[in-house]
Order: C-alpha cells, then sequence, then structure tokens
C-alpha cells in the first residue's frame, strides 16, 4: 500500500473494527472486555514458546501494560484500550510501499530467481551463484493473459494461486511484473521479513506481514479488514487458498474461505459507497514445477503427520543454501521448468467473467451480480448468506484449479511408475509400500514404457475435453524420451532420485519423492493401463 | 403485501403444494402445461385429473406461460425430473440472482448423477437454492390430514422463506442446511417404494416389507456416506419418515408400480396406463450408476436395475437378493462363511 495510503487505511480498519466489536457487544455477543482478555490470552500463549521474536520484549510489555490497567479501566478507557490492540497489530502488518524500489526489486528478480527465499541473504546467495539463470528462461507464463490485462482496468483484482512451494511467491510476484501489471497486496509470513534486507523487498512488492503464531481471532479479524480495505482502495490482491504449501503435492481441493471472503466483502463496501469500479475479481492461477525445491521436506510432513501437517516449517529446503544452491543450478543445466496457467476470472459469487468485467451464468447469459447482495434496493451484508457465497466461488476456484493443472513430464513418469508398483505389490497399504519400496521394486523397461505410453493417451484426452492441461512434451515425445528427462530431472537434485535405471529395469530410491510427484494427478479418472485394459 | 410465489408444475404434489402456500395467504402463480387444466384451475378451482374434487386456493393464479412465473421472489419447481433441466434452462431466461428457488422433484439425473438443486444452479443464474421434502402425499395433504415436510438449503435465508409460506397448522415445516441427504433420500425412498410395491404384489406380508424397508435404509445410509450426509437427516422426515409412508401407501406412484410388477404386469403395461411419473425408475438408473461408481455392494438398488431395465423377473430377483451370503447386519463385507451341513449326526 503507498504511503498515503497506508495511514488512512489504518484508521480505516481500527475504526471499522472497533466500532464492529462495541456493535456486536451491544447486540448481546461478546462484551469488549472479553475481547481484549481472550486476545491478551493468546498473545501470552505465543509470547511463551516465541522467544526469538524480534518484537517479543515490546509485545510482552505492551500486553502486561493492557493486563494490569483492565480490570480498573472505565468503559472508556476499555473502548481506548481496544483501539490500542487494534492499532498494535495493525502497525506491525502493514508495511510501507514506495513504487520506485519496487520497481528496482521487479528488476531484480529476474536475476535471482532464489532471492526471495525464507531466511537467505540475497547477497550471499547472488556471491555463490555467478551464473544465475534468468528466470525468463525457465518461466513459461500462459493463458488468459490479455483477459487479465482488460480486466485490471476494470475493478479489482484478486490472484488466487496454487501453492506448493516458497518459490511461488516470487514467480508470482515477477509474472504480475512480465503481464505488465501493478504490483499485488499479500500477506506473507513474517518468517520471509526476519531478514532485514529482504524484509525491505517484500514489503516493496507489496507484501504485508503475517504472524502465522499470533491466533488471537481479533488479530485474524483485523487481516481481514487489512485485505478488504485494500481492494477497496483499488489494490490487487494475492491469497494462496489453499492457505499453506500442499505437503503431498496434490491439487488443493479444500480452501480456506476467511481472506477469500474479503473479496465479497469489499464489492458489498463498493456498492454501498457507490464506487465507479466496484468490481472484484478473482483469476485463479496454477503453478507448477517439474522439480519442488521442498518436496522432500514437504512429503515427509505430508506421511508423518498423515495429513495434520504441521503449519510452519522453518527448517526446510528453502532455508538451506546448498538445497537452493542445487536446486538453481539444476534449473539452468537441466533446463527445468516452472508454468504458469492463467485462469478464468471469476466474480465473488464464482460465475465467470468477461474481459470487460461482466458477470455471465452456465449458460452464458449475462448476470446482474449485484442482485445477489441487494435487500431492498440496497447492497447488504448477510454473514451467513455472504459465506455460503464465498463457498461457491471456493467451489468454482477448485473446478478452475483441475482445469488448468499442467501436468508436468516429472508427474506423468512417477504416476506411471508408483502405479505399477502398487500392481505387483497388491497386499501392500500404502505406507508399507513407501516405507519398503515394495516386495517387488522392480520395474522392466517395456512395462514402464507401456505405462507411460497408456497414460499419455488418457492425458491427452482429458486435455482435449478441457479436464486438465499437459505441457507441450508430454504430446510431441515418445515414452522413452520422456522417461529420459524424467530420469535426468529427478537425479539432478534431489538426494535420491524418485526413479533410476539400472540396466534394463527400473527402481525408485525415494518412493516417497516418487509418491509426491505421481500426487499432482490425484483426483483425475485414470486408470493404470491393467485396470484400462480390464475395464475393457 | 404478501410475497408472491411461483409454483411451476400443475401435477398432483405441484397443485397441492400451490394450494397449501395459498391457502396460507401468499399470491400463487401456478404455471401448468395444458390450457384446459388452466382453464379448469381459474375457473372451478379444482384440478379434477390429479387431485379429485378438492377445492383449491383462490390465491392460485394459473398461466401457461412460463415468464408469467418468473418475477416472482420465491419460485417453487414440481416438474417430473426428466424434464427438470429443461425447464430450470428455459427459466433462466428470465431469472434475476436475488430470486429463491425450491425443488420439490425428487430425483438425481442420470449419466450427471446431479440433484434438482444442483440443476437448478447450472440452469440458472440464481445460488440460493432449496429443497422441499418429506411424507407429503398430495391427497392426503389436500384432505387437510395433518402431516411435515423438510425444507433444505445452505442459506437460511431459504430456509427461512420456504418455512413461511409452507407452514400451516396442518402441514408443518420444518428446516434443514444438510441439503444433500434430503435431497438424496427423497430420491433414493423412490426406489425402495418400487421394491417394497413388489414384495406386496408378490402376497408377501409387513414382516417382508419392513424387512425390504429396513435394507433399504441401510443403502441409504451407506450411499449417505459417500456424501458426508448427516445420518440424523435420515433418520428423520425426509429419510425414515418419506420411507415408511412411500413404501406402505397405496397413493404412492412408485408403490403401485411395484405392487403391480409383483403381480405380474410388464413394466410396459404398467407405464402406458399411467397418467403420472413414477419418479424410482429414472432414479435406479442413477443409483445403479452410482452403486457401480462407488464399487460397494447396494443389493436392492442392484436387483431393481436388473430387474427394470435388464429384463430380471420378480422370482430371479427374489433369489438374488435371499442368496446372498450372511453378513453382520451393518457390516456387508463381514460375511460370515455358510457352515457345512454335517453327513451324520455326531455318535453318542
Amino acid at each position: 500500500m503507498r504511503n498515503e495510503d497506508r495511514e488512512r487505511a489504518i484508521v480505516e480498519i481500527t475504526g471499522r473494527l472497533v466500532d464492529a466489536k462495541m456493535e456486536a457487544a451491544k447486540q448481546g455477543g461478546v462484551p469488549i472486555i472479553e475481547v481484549i482478555n481472550d486476545t491478551i490470552y493468546h498473545e501470552q500463549q505465543r509470547l511463551r514458546t516465541d522467544r526469538s521474536s524480534p518484537t517479543y520484549d515490546d509485545d510482552k510489555s505492551f500486553w502486561r501494560k493492557i493486563q494490569r490497567a483492565l480490570p480498573r479501566a472505565s468503559e472508556r478507557e476499555i473502548k481506548q484500550m481496544l483501539h490500542r490492540c487494534v492499532d498494535h497489530f495493525i502497525r506491525e502488518i502493514a508495511g510501507n510501499f514506495n513504487p520506485y524500489v519496487y520497481q528496482a526489486s521487479v528488476q531484480l528478480v529476474p536475476v535471482g530467481l532464489g532471492f526471495l527465499l525464507n531466511a537467505v541473504s540475497p547477497f550471499r546467495l547472488l556471491r555463490q551463484l555467478p551464473h544465475l539463470p534468468s528466470i525468463n528462461d525457465h518461466m513459461m507464463l500462459t493463458g488468459r493473459i490479455e483477459s487479465l490485462r482488460k480486466l485490471d482496468s476494470k475493478g479489482t483484482i484478486v490472484f488466487v494461486p496454487t501453492h506448493s512451494s516458497n518459490m511461488d511467491s516470487p514467480v508470482i510476484g515477477w509474472s504480475i511484473y512480465a503481464m505488465g501489471l501493478p504490483p499485488a497486496t499479500y500477506g506473507a509470513g513474517l518468517n520471509l521479513f526476519t531478514n532485514p534486507l529482504l524484509s525491505f523487498f517484500m514489503h516493496n512488492l507489496g507484501a504485508y506481514r503475517v504472524d502465522r503464531r499470533k491466533t488471537a481471532p481479533l488479530y485474524k479479524d483485523i487481516l481481514k479488514e487489512y485485505a478488504t480495505v485494500s481492494m477497496e482502495y483499488g489494490y490487487n490482491n494475492l491469497f494462496f487458498p489453499g492457505g499453506t504449501r500442499s505437503r503431498s503435492n496434490m491439487l488443493e481441493r479444500k480452501l480456506k474461505k476467511g481472506l477469500m471472503g474479503t473479496g465479497l466483502r469489499a464489492y458489498i463496501n463498493n456498492l454501498r459507497n457507490k464506487k465507479s469500479q466496484p468490481r472484484v475479481f478473482f483469476v485463479p492461477c496454477t503453478i507448477n514445477y517439474q522439480l519442488v525445491l521442498e518436496a522432500e521436506t514437504l512429503i515427509d510432513d505430508f506421511l508423518k503427520e498423515s495429513g495434520k501437517s504441521r503449519y510452519i516449517i522453518e527448517d526446510d529446503e528453502s532455508s538451506d543454501i546448498r538445497k537452493i544452491y542445487n536446486f538453481v543450478s539444476s534449473l539452468a543445466t537441466m533446463d527445468s521448468q516452472i508454468r504458469l496457467v492463467v485462469g478464468q476470472a471469476l466474480d465473488p459469487f464464482g460465475n465467470h467473467v468477461d474481459d470487460e468485467g461482466e458477470s455471465y451464468d452456465r449458460r452464458g447469459r449475462r448476470i446482474e451480480i449485484e442482485r445477489y447482495v441487494m435487500r431492498d434496493g440496497e447492497p447488504v451484508e448477510d454473514a451467513q448468506r455472504d459465506h455460503e457465497y464465498t463457498n461457491e466461488l471456493a467451489e468454482s476456484i477448485g473446478k478452475e484449479f483441475a482445469r488448468d493443472n499442467m501436468i508436468m513430464v516429472t508427474h506423468l513418469v512417477a504416476r506411471a511408475a508408483f502405479s505399477l508398483l502398487k500392481q505387483k505389490n497388491p497386499d501392500m497399504d500404502l505406507y508399507r509400500l513407501l516405507h519398503t519400496g515394495g516386495d517387488i521394486e522392480l520395474l522392466t523397461h517395456k512395462e514402464l514404457m507401456a505405462e507411460i505410453e497408456d497414460l499419455q493417451t488418457q492425458l491427452q484426452t482429458l486435455e482435449q475435453r478441457d479436464e486438465l492441461k499437459i505441457e507441450p512434451s508430454i504430446k510431441e515425445q515418445n515414452a522413452e524420451h520422456l522417461a529420459e528427462r524424467a530420469l535426468k530431472l529427478f537425479h539432478s537434485y534431489h538426494s535420491a532420485p524418485a526413479l533410476t535405471r539400472r540396466g534394463d529395469r527400473y527402481i525408485s530410491e525415494d518412493m516417497r519423492l516418487l509418491y509426491f510427484y505421481q500426487n499432482r494427478l490425484h483426483g483425475y479418472p485414470i486408470q493404470s493401463k491393467a485396470a484400462h485394459a480390464r475395464a475393457a | 403485501m404478501s410475497e408472491q410465489v411461483a409454483v411451476i408444475g400443475g401435477g398432483s404434489w405441484g397443485c397441492a403444494l400451490a394450494h397449501v402456500i395459498g391457502s396460507n395467504g401468499f399470491p400463487v402463480t401456478l404455471y401448468v402445461r395444458r390450457a384446459e387444466q388452466a382453464d379448469e384451475i381459474r375457473i372451478h378451482h379444482t384440478n379434477q385429473r390429479y387431485l379429485k374434487d378438492y377445492p383449491l386456493s383462490h390465491n392460485i393464479t394459473p398461466t401457461i406461460r412460463l415468464q408469467d412465473a418468473a418475477p416472482c421472489g420465491i419460485i417453487v419447481m414440481v416438474v417430473p425430473s426428466k424434464g427438470f433441466r429443461e425447464t430450470a434452462r428455459e427459466m433462466g431466461d428470465f431469472l434475476k440472482p436475488d430470486q429463491i428457488l425450491l425443488s420439490a422433484t425428487k430425483g438425481i439425473e442420470p449419466g450427471t448423477h446431479l440433484r434438482m438443486s444442483e440443476i437448478l444452479k447450472a440452469e440458472t443464474a440464481c445460488l440460493k437454492v432449496g429443497a422441499i421434502s418429506g411424507p407429503n402425499l398430495a391427497l392426503e395433504v389436500m384432505a387437510g390430514h395433518p402431516t411435515a415436510t423438510i425444507v433444505a438449503s445452505r442459506y437460511n435465508e431459504v430456509v427461512a422463506a420456504g418455512m413461511q409460506i409452507l407452514n400451516s397448522t396442518t402441514f408443518r415445516a420444518y428446516g434443514s442446511q444438510d441439503i444433500v441427504g434430503v435431497e438424496l433420500a427423497g430420491a433414493l425412498k423412490n426406489v425402495m417404494a418400487l421394491a417394497a410395491g413388489i414384495v406386496t404384489g408378490i402376497g408377501y406380508g409387513a414382516n417382508t416389507r419392513s424387512f425390504l424397508i429396513s435394507r433399504g435404509l441401510s443403502e441409504l445410509i451407506r450411499m449417505g456416506n459417500h456424501y458426508n450426509v448427516d445420518p440424523m437427516t435420515l433418520s428423520g422426515l425426509a429419510g425414515v419418515g418419506d420411507l415408511i409412508v412411500t413404501c406402505n401407501s397405496e397413493q404412492s406412484r412408485n408403490f403401485q408400480v411395484g405392487k403391480r410388477l409383483g403381480q405380474g404386469e410388464s413394466l410396459n403395461d404398467i407405464l402406458g396406463s399411467m397418467q403420472q411419473v413414477a419418479e424410482g425408475i429414472r432414479t435406479t438408473q442413477s443409483a445403479y450408476e452410482l452403486a457401480k461408481a462407488f464399487r460397494e455392494p447396494f443389493p436392492i438398488i442392484e436387483i431393481m436395475y436388473k430387474l427394470l431395465y435388464q429384463g430380471m423377473s420378480v422370482q430371479e430377483a427374489k433369489l438374488l437378493l435371499l442368496g446372498r451370503p450372511m453378513h453382520y447386519e451393518h457390516e456387508p463385507e463381514r460375511v460370515v462363511p455358510k457352515r457345512e451341513t454335517p453327513k451324520s449326526l455326531p455318535s453318542a
């Protein structure tokens, strides 16, 4: 947010939240004193374990003061305290934005692909990588780019990308810049701000700070209000609707609706304030990598916790300089690719939007969307209704994700091998298979090629039916070439390859990785060749 | 002024619902296909063909133009599931996003496996959709016998609106957010009604019908599990409530079709002689497709499909159903092997 808007936004957000809480208390909801007490409790719980926080001392003394003063406070003073609590949080969240620094920052991105990654000094990285590859050579940007450019002048855009790596932030940041669009405001984890230099860049790339350790409901309300107000001020936004990186590498099917609902609130407020461009457009984007930087840590986390993943991983590959070096080197030498597909724009109710910003139903009839939120001729909020509207949006985003998910060669080959290993070890459950690699762990060249060919055909059919996307090489190359390329990629970066060749046989040296890469095809109507033959 | 309500469909249930709503003081626009039927309702306030001499509410205004019904705030769809999509698509040309749509049609579309409320969302710009379902035989409702129904929607606003137009001292309306459970139960119970009719037609008594209803409910619950349906919904009005009435009443069309099948008539003959649609026949196809997709045994659904679509005889169906392996009641996968009959008694 530009500095001139920042102060205005802070005042606006604080005012709105305090008024909303006061009104809720008046209507028999949670009394203000309880809101503050609850916030103190959550913050004190956090501070017990979060001693390394750079604001530890300040936070501790701030909450202690509030706690001491609260029991003796008059009603007026309690309201003022709430004001202070909100102000305390919001000043940490909101950053400075300098358009000149933004220009400089995005120009640096192509030079240093990994420089924005967590806890890494960009200078240190740059020194180690004198021949750093340019992002331009590895990023393939496709989809509805022209539509997006046109839409930018019709309302506020909210980018909602898939999330599978810490690389996603620079990837989408660069893509937005490359498409000639203004920077998008987004909530980035506090860990991305710990390095002062990086923090400076993050702020200036439009990011605001989100501390996931802060669990107080008041803090979450402020984050949502910040996103809402920034949209009302016309700033494009960016959320990862999956909430966190996909641990399994499966495409996000369950989406977090909290932040997504802010688009609808901004739209309703814009209608109320009779803004000339009240509309908010959600643009799903899929990001796919041939190799995922943090694959090993992510899949380990997924398997260890049986899906109940840790919310924040601090010690993954993206904080390991050697790993990043290997990753970026493999990008360069292997010509590994990252693909971002700009999807169909949607309105806050999940309907398709055309280049002019108009919404259409599934039969192509134009919709007067303001009528979704009108009651007696006035735009009104209705928490339950709006929650359901956001569910409709989430459902539509999920469908667009599935349709625009671009299957890469590594996904295809991993799927073929994994599916064969499952067939060869029919009595093993998934966890045993992943742990042991199977009683029968070798695949013949012939059977793997046949499985890849069969999958190629199935994937092409699905692409023709507009159910997914596949990278061009899957259409252009034969099974031999695809297997060779995937194996080279698997060898180029990970500590043990997901699949390797021994003479005429293939074996997985890391079943977890094989599973991780094949998971990108999870949920599509794809069968193994044997199942296919049985069905026929 | 009361909210204007439209009812789309002039069959027995459409007219009965229009009557319930009209009797509650709401002006109702009733869309019917045939001009003579519209004239009869306008002039005589009756619908002889489906509802005998029962007088209809004077608040009902019939029309044969779909667009006359379109401006109403609440629209209740009561057309057969076969023509549901087409009618919804036609309506979609006139509807606006703030309108509330309620489906009182019970069915699942073959091929797509969409519920009727999902078709409403697919064919119109409306999102505020809901469903009405329960133990509601049209003639008993017209006679004023007390009963109850469920109005289900994910939108509280829709539930409230539906309950307000329907609830009366003889027709009690309850609300639910579990629209999937309500619609699924409403559709699948018609398959069970066909089966219950068959065993009645064969001449079996209450034991057999009760056996069939209970096992039918078990299939409903297992199907519901695949959709995360609340089991309480299935034990409520839209589930057990509707199952009891439809599997026992001569007024149920599906029960009637089943009964005549059990008595040896052919399906073609039965359908040729009927004025109204038995939804269970079409739903059996969808339910069978779902059973295949879920790769789980749904014996009644599977046997009903073979009987209706693959020419299996009633006798063969009976043998197939009763000759299945023994298993625990709620664990079909827990099969108990058949004990071998001892060749001779153990010596003393």
